[in-house]
């Protein structure tokens, strides 16, 4: 049971990170947002919205804090309900932080595009109100199952059936850990398919963006002039899902290298040693980081011997 | 009792400097990176790291609860630093799925010529007019080596807090106190990066480890002392949460 719990949380994962990433990218927050915010001082006027609330990972934390307290609220209100509650408090903690969030982005966007007044950069009305929606449910999607994810893990012991498996943080400091490494993950490895790619998809693929062409984005779609929707679309085929791998993998693998840990040091049993417990925990950790390190080199091997060194000027 | 206060003191101080170093050795790009423009993951220092410590915290609480009291600081220490050291490896490799595979780019390092690791020349690879991109081998041991010891410092901050041998905090007080310690020590060693670092093989990291780690100590043995002085007037015994 503690196993299927395991895998829940994992898919929960996939999909929180993963929509974090597109709905970063729909508001082109974080990194590659120094582009979007170069470009009209370049003479490259856009119509990509503009918002960078503050880094990725902060954003996070406190969208899905104000969920977590919400639902927890919610919850301690319909604890005569039971954990049937949680069905009712999750979505509505979730639907909170991302309004939240889009009164964060609305105004930011605004805020950004009147500071570029003087590069005649205008405010595209219909930029704003056309992305404002897909920003708060991609938002809203993420903080739901980040905020499931801390539900589930302050439970576990009574989910699972299984005797101290419940995580002692309350809910919402679970929200924010969690809240704050899916922000920076997202931001770490997601952004580089908008930045390297999408946003310089007219430059030469294969190699990485010189510093000459900094603002210089593509501004133009496969039909008509591009916004911030169409970098979704694209990077939804990967850099969108890789991300979500990303977190994930680490959810899955830091759980599951516990419960072996659990597992093997006894089980809420008799026998239980919670230093063998720890220490297996820790010896399973160590072998999938040696994993990792062999893993990255191979890759890294075969792009050099794939790709070659560079060619062009 | 003055034994307890100079052994949580000490774990403070050394948890502080532990979290600097570990800022120091992340192969962090920034918003270039995020272009390829820059070697390194394409994030802020402050921002990827606290990401990876809190990943290390949520395992160290977990395992510290295996144990009904005194958890056995070394081994919750030592989970917390896997935790963080897995959260690193699994985004640079990630990370490098994307240079390679969604945009054509070969890992290189900007700053040194040969891969202080492989030994292989890393200059004829480098895109001209960057500072090198993707997450090379060099760069990728010394981040998983910063999450390593970022996660050990911030797990075992978070352990003398929360155990009843030493400040008896509740767990969420402890969790906060020792992220905000963390995250005091990580915002002044990306002020002594300013801006990108390749990891322990980046000149940068000779030339500065030394501040950085002052700043830190100065920074621990003042959040240490707050700390002492909670711990003696009871302000957060048994938690404010």
């Amino acid at each position: 049971m503690l196993f299927a719990w395991m895998l829940i949380l994992a898919f929960l994962a996939f999909i929180a990170c993963m929509f974090e990433d597109l709905e970063s990218d729909i508001g082109s927050q974080s990194n590659p947002n120094s582009q979007i915010q170069l470009a009209p001082e370049m003479g490259y006027i856009h119509r990509y919205f503009n918002k960078a609330i503050s880094g990725e990972g902060l954003s996070y934390a406190l969208s899905c804090t104000i969920s977590g307290t919400i639902a927890m609220l919610i919850l301690l209100q319909l604890e005569s309900v039971g954990p049937k509650a949680a069905i009712l408090a999750i979505p509505v903690g979730a639907a909170v932080g991302s309004l939240v969030h889009m009164v964060r982005s609305s105004v930011c966007h605004v805020g950004r595009e009147a500071a570029h007044k003087r590069f005649e950069q205008p405010i595209y009305l219909d930029v704003l109100y056309g992305h404002l929606l897909p920003i708060a449910t991609h938002n809203f999607l993420a903080v739901i199952c980040i905020t499931a994810i801390a539900y589930i893990q302050s439970n576990l012991g009574i989910l699972s059936g299984v005797a101290g498996a419940s995580n002692p943080f309350p809910l919402p400091l679970l929200c924010l850990i969690w809240g704050l490494t899916v922000g920076a993950i997202g931001s770490s490895t997601g952004d580089i398919h908008y930045g390297t790619e999408r946003a310089f998809q007219d430059k030469p693929f294969g190699e990485g963006r010189r510093v000459v062409y900094h603002g210089q984005i593509c501004r133009y779609a496969d039909c008509g002039v591009r916004t911030s929707k169409d970098v979704a679309a694209f990077c939804a085929k990967y850099g969108g899902p890789a991300t979500g791998l990303a977190f994930g993998l680490i959810v899955l693998f830091e759980n599951w290298r516990t419960v072996i840990g659990m597992t093997l040091g006894g089980l809420a049993g008799p026998g239980w040693n919670p230093s063998l417990a720890a220490a297996w925990g820790i010896g399973i950790g160590i072998v999938i980081a040696v994993v990792l390190v062999i893993l990255a080199r191979t890759l890294e091997k075969w792009a050099r011997n794939k790709y070659g060194p560079f060619v062009g000027e | 009792m003055i034994e307890t206060l100079l052994l949580v003191l000490v774990c403070i101080i050394i948890g502080g400097l532990l979290s600097s170093l570990a800022v120091h050795l992340m192969p962090v790009g920034g918003a270039p990176a995020a272009m390829a423009t820059a070697t390194g993951i394409a994030t802020g220092c402050v921002m990827l790291m606290t990401g990876a410590a809190v990943t290390g915290l949520f395992t160290a609480s977990t395992v510290a609860s295996f144990w009904v009291t005194k958890p056995n600081v070394i081994l919750v220490a030592l989970s917390g630093a896997v935790g963080s050291m897995l959260m690193m490896g699994f985004t640079m490799f990630v990370g490098n799925l994307i240079y390679i595979f969604g945009a054509g780019i070969v890992p290189c390092s900007g700053r040194v010529a040969v891969d202080p690791i492989t030994k292989e020349s890393q200059t004829e690879y480098k895109t001209p007019r960057t500072d090198g991109h993707g997450v090379p081998p060099a760069s990728f041991v010394s981040g998983i080596l910063g999450g390593f010891s970022g996660g050990f410092g911030g797990a075992l901050i978070y352990v003398v807090l929360v155990s009843d041998s030493y400040a008896h905090f509740s767990v969420a007080t402890a969790g906060i106190v020792a992220m905000g310690i963390f995250i005091a020590n990580a915002i002044i060693a990306a002020y002594n990066i300013g801006g990108t670092i390749e990891g322990f093989h980046d000149p940068k990291f000779k030339a500065r480890i030394r501040t950085g780690l002052t700043c830190s100590l100065i920074v621990s043995v003042l959040c240490g002392v707050i700390i002492v002085i909670a711990m003696l007037t009871g302000t957060l015994a048994g938690g404010v949460m």
